[in-house]
């Protein structure tokens, strides 16, 4: 009896021991994120033990973890570079960037942000209008502090910090700013013996010279130009002239451009937006596989096309004008948006999170950027002379730099994003013909005021 | 044999012919697409082989994406979840079906009640949580989150049910105790219910897109899904490349298939029978 | 203590020891998560540390007035009432094709289940060249059969959702072939002796037998069919994203998008709790169905 009851103890005992060995190999197997998870806890909730951290992991040799979320990474190489600078300077800290394709971005950031985590430790935003969300949902250290800590000067900017404050308070500083270019295939342009697109032309103008440069057919066929899925695409040509913005009542506005965008859709000088969504068609294949003549597209496509030719990704010659404008409005006239970058407030390491930030928004991170053909917030002379002297930049494309005046392409706006999903919807069934023009804008208007009740 | 069945055999075998290439026809069209350019993969009129076979797409894609860290990663998900998921599962279920313990019952209501519940219902709150427990963006939350389900307990239940309680009566005038009872005399006949949990869990964890969109920011984190994914959405005209990481990410798959179609095949049967 | 209470400590410690490890990650991980998707669903929340705020039924009443929700539980139920008969049929038929001691079961089997484990982004991916609608294959036969103008598929509203149940029947279709090839293995060759005795031929075979002899089965394929369409989202997320505008907009991508996108806690669990409702009145059906199926049988 008593010898059955030592067995059954120790089959017990041996039961649970197997038991915690399963456990333990599964906790095993998974130990590098686990791992590393516990690392960044212990690392501190709170600055003060932060600071000690920093000091035994610089002791021991080991860097401290810096996360930047960014998108699109294989095609912007511009992030990376700036991180690589930055560990330059701060050889304590190991930069790692979280990587989400361009079109989940927000909704990914907004996931991690919400998941109450330290990562990222530094945002960078990337459609303004969300960082009035983060704010309102306290995601975003508060930057007023540092800053005049720091005694940073943000006239630099030419008065894009102040745009981005929010109750007279400091989240975020500008970290880029981009507007729209016509980008074209000089190759093309030279083969169909037609001009390059000039810095002066009209929407109509550029229209026509799309019609010209129209060739071919099938898969062979090549469009005068190339209209990407975006409403920015056809919103940003509408508010070129500083008259109306995307929170405006009434989006009839749109109609003009929504006409044409469709139009050359019929005629076949773009794309059909049926096809480029099916099959979610990236613009810089297209450009770069030559099946297109023009694109208008933002400034940090230049970064792109140089890369991607020093990488032998393509082999002709492009070139970069002045965006066209609207009948009336002088050329030069552009439109497009600031690229805040923020820190996440529940960020574990907030002294280095903040000095990266005042790194990459510096007149020597600015010049950092601009070496890395990005267009940085920072417009001192020294930057916009490192601009148009970049490597590799188009002689003739300095136009394109000049630039007289700027519409923001979405005003910040808490109700902006929002209303930016469902009047992206209703362009998603005008575009695809399900809608003629004069409906979806009536449902725009309609869903526009419903988002905006809420 | 009369000409009259002969002919009925003749149909049966020209339908099921014709529905199973019906059914392989997207995985030829997606292997001959992985050997075109990208040009020639929608090129008018319709070629269906490739002018010339351009290996070389394989190559490419692992330049272009960590394709080998998604598939450890995937098959490491999969197989701890698996385990976890399948001893936890028989355990509790043995405890549930053959030991009457003080408060049983409850506990085993506390599973009913959720056993209806699809995961879909309460997503958000369990994001939420795991959140808080700073479980989000590892392989551990998703581990976690996936290998306790409702279903695994109350399949291998219906399994336990099934054996007949004089077996274990007379193993334990035997001398044996509990936990011997369990490994000698019900895991082995049980055996058909365990391969229908593996085949169930390996399945869902290995197709599972929805949890891994929520839960993984990192990219050396990711699975299989959203790795192609995010090739797709990144490469977006390079249909030939897309179809070559897609051929890439059906092979581990297919050979596991292949191996064991037999245990799918049993496992889903009885699955279905048992309900 | 007795050696009776000893006896009875004993085994009590034995059964929770055995269901004690899963019991604990059940109770966390799953358990407390759905008692939590109640309370949230009159709750408003935006998942921050902002505290949460009691708002009663407000949620459930922004239900009823939100278009993009009715649109979303049309939508999923138009998937059901499409995706269920068609995948049904199709499984059924071939299983009782593939049944009639046919050569090479194996390579055929394999043709029709290889899509049910065949990863999902993969799958969609494909489909989506297929269903191309300028230069896609499908069109590309469509035309040349005759049709001027074949649909645009994933780009037309009309459309969109036809691709979704086409590529979903195909996926699914294999994984219920194999439910029913194991219930016809069970049926008699008894009852079809007899038949043929009679004189019955294979259709009426198949009419009078099979199909009555099926008939729990079928109850149970139609039962996880439904439930699995409701569930639907994986495939729509990878092949259409819910457009073209709403088109395909399901009630999970609804409950997606308000957790996720707007970041309403509350008002998701709301819509999730929809869901559940939805499943529950399914799973009732069940319960009601396997009783009468057991007398039956």
């Amino acid at each position: 009896m008593r010898f059955r009851k030592i067995t059954a103890l120790l089959m017990a005992a041996a039961m649970t021991a197997s038991l915690a060995a399963c456990g333990s190999g599964s906790g095993n197997a998974t130990t590098e994120p686990a791992a590393e998870e516990t690392k960044t806890q212990e690392a501190a909730d709170d600055g003060v033990k932060e600071e000690e951290a920093a000091e035994t992991a610089d002791a021991s040799g080991e860097k401290i973890k810096m996360t930047v979320s960014v998108w699109d990474n294989a095609s912007s190489p511009q992030f990376q570079s700036m991180a690589d600078a930055f560990m330059e300077k701060h050889p304590e800290v190991e930069v790692e960037l979280i990587d989400t394709q361009a079109d989940e971005y927000d909704n990914k950031l907004t996931v991690m942000l919400a998941g109450g985590d330290s990562d990222p430790d530094v945002i960078m935003v990337k459609n303004a209008e969300t960082q009035v969300t983060m704010k309102d949902k306290n995601q975003l250290l508060e930057l007023t502090d540092y800053i005049a800590r720091d005694g940073i000067d943000l006239s630099l900017y030419n008065g894009a910090a102040e745009q981005l404050q929010m109750d007279g308070k400091q989240y975020t500083l500008p970290f880029r700013q981009d507007w729209y270019m016509l980008f074209y295939n000089k190759d093309l342009f030279d083969a169909a013996g037609v001009e390059y697109p000039s810095d002066d032309m009209t929407w109509d103008e550029y229209e026509e010279l799309a019609k010209k440069m129209t060739s071919g057919e099938g898969s062979e066929k090549v469009y005068g130009s190339h209209n990407h899925t975006w409403m920015a695409l056809i919103s940003n040509w509408a508010v070129q002239d500083g008259q109306n913005t995307l929170m405006n009542e009434d989006y009839s506005f749109l109609k003009p451009y929504y006409e044409q965008a469709l139009r050359m859709q019929d005629e076949g000088t773009v794309q059909s937006y049926a096809n480029l969504k099916t099959g979610s068609i990236h613009y810089t294949s297209v450009f770069e596989q030559q099946q297109c003549a023009m694109l208008p597209m933002g400034s940090w496509f230049v970064a792109t096309l140089i890369q991607d030719k020093k990488d032998g990704k393509f082999d002709f010659n492009w070139g970069v004008t002045k965006i066209p404008h609207p009948e009336g409005v002088p050329a030069g006239a552009t439109v497009g948006a600031v690229t805040p970058i923020a820190i996440n407030a529940k960020t574990d390491v907030p002294e280095q999170a903040w000095e990266f930030v005042k790194f990459v928004t510096s007149e020597e991170g600015a010049g950092i950027l601009a070496d890395n053909s990005v267009f940085p917030a920072v417009s001192t002379d020294s930057v916009v002379e490192k601009l148009s002297s970049m490597e590799n930049f188009p002689e003739d494309g300095k136009t394109a730099l000049e630039i007289t005046s700027f519409a923001f392409d979405r005003p910040l706006d808490a109700k902006m994003a929002p209303v930016r999903k469902v009047i992206e919807e209703e362009h998603d069934l005008i575009m695809i013909g399900e809608e003629d023009i004069d409906t979806g804008i009536a449902n725009m208007n309609e869903r526009a005021a419903e988002a905006r009740a809420e | 044999m009369n000409t009259k069945t002969l002919k009925s055999r003749a149909i049966v075998y020209g339908v099921l012919t014709i529905l199973a290439v019906g059914m392989v026809i997207p995985f030829v069209w997606m292997l001959l697409a992985s050997f075109k350019t990208s040009n020639e993969v929608f090129s008018i009129p319709m070629k269906l082989l490739p002018k010339v076979w351009h290996r070389e797409n394989y190559q490419e894609i692992w330049k272009k994406i960590p394709l080998l860290t998604f598939f450890v990663n995937t098959t490491k998900l999969t197989f701890i979840t698996t385990v976890v998921q399948v001893l936890t599962s028989c355990f509790a279920a043995y405890g549930f079906a053959k030991v009457k313990f003080k408060g049983r019952d409850i506990l085993f209501v506390i599973y009913v009640t959720t056993i209806a519940v699809p995961w879909q219902v309460y997503m958000v709150p369990q994001f939420a949580l795991m959140g808080k427990m700073h479980l989000t963006n590892s392989h551990l939350g998703l581990i976690l989150m996936q290998a306790f389900s409702a279903f695994g307990v109350f399949l291998m239940r219906q399994f336990m049910l099934g054996i007949p309680g004089e077996l274990l009566e007379a193993a334990r005038i035997d001398g044996l105790n509990e936990y011997g009872i369990f490994a000698r005399i019900a895991l082995p006949l049980v055996k058909p219910g365990i391969a229908t949990l593996i085949i169930f869990t390996f399945v869902n964890i290995w197709n599972d897109f929805m949890g891994p969109m929520i839960y993984i920011n990192s990219t050396e984190l990711k699975t299989i899904q959203l790795g192609i994914r995010m090739f797709i959405s990144q490469y977006g005209a390079d249909y030939a490349l897309i179809m070559a990481a897609s051929v890439c990410s059906l092979i581990p798959i297919l050979i596991i298939f292949m191996l064991c179609q037999r245990w799918f095949i049993e496992g889903i049967a009885a699955g279905g029978v048992k309900g | 203590m007795t050696s009776r209470q000893k006896r009875e400590l004993k085994t009590n410690l034995v059964g929770y020891s055995f269901v004690i490890p899963n019991f604990i990650g059940y109770f966390i991980f799953i358990f407390v998560p759905v008692c939590f998707s109640f309370v949230l669903s009159v709750m408003k929340w935006d998942g921050s540390d902002a505290p949460m705020q009691f708002v009663g039924f407000q949620n459930f009443v922004k239900l009823a007035s939100d278009s993009t929700f009715i649109i979303s539980f049309k939508n999923t139920i138009w998937y059901a009432v499409f995706t269920v008969p068609l995948t049904l049929v199709a499984s059924l038929l071939i299983a009782v094709m593939l049944n009639s001691k046919i050569k090479g079961i194996v390579a055929y089997r394999t043709a029709f289940f290889f899509p049910y484990v065949a990863s999902l982004v993969a799958v969609g991916a494909v489909w989506n060249m297929l269903f191309q609608p300028e230069f896609g294959p499908i069109n590309e036969i469509l035309r040349a059969l005759g049709v001027a103008n074949p649909p645009k598929w994933c780009a037309s509203t009309d459309w969109a959702m036809w691709v979704v149940i086409i590529v979903s029947v195909w996926k699914y279709m294999g994984y219920y072939m194999v439910v029913y090839l194991a219930a016809l293995q069970g049926i008699s060759h008894d009852l079809y002796e007899a038949a043929e005795i009679d004189g019955a031929t294979g259709l009426k075979k198949l009419r009078y037998i099979t199909i009555p002899m099926l008939t729990p089965t079928t109850f149970f394929v139609v039962i996880m069919l439904t439930i699995q369409c409701f569930k639907v989202f994986d495939l729509i997320y990878v092949m259409t994203g819910g457009g073209p505008g709403r088109a395909t907009n399901v009630l999970v991508n609804h409950i997606y998008n308000a957790a996720f996108v707007d970041f309403k806690f509350g008002y998701a669990s709301a819509s999730a709790l929809v869901l559940f409702a939805m499943v529950l009145v399914i799973t009732l059906i069940q319960l009601w169905g396997e009783k009468k199926f057991t007398d039956f049988v």
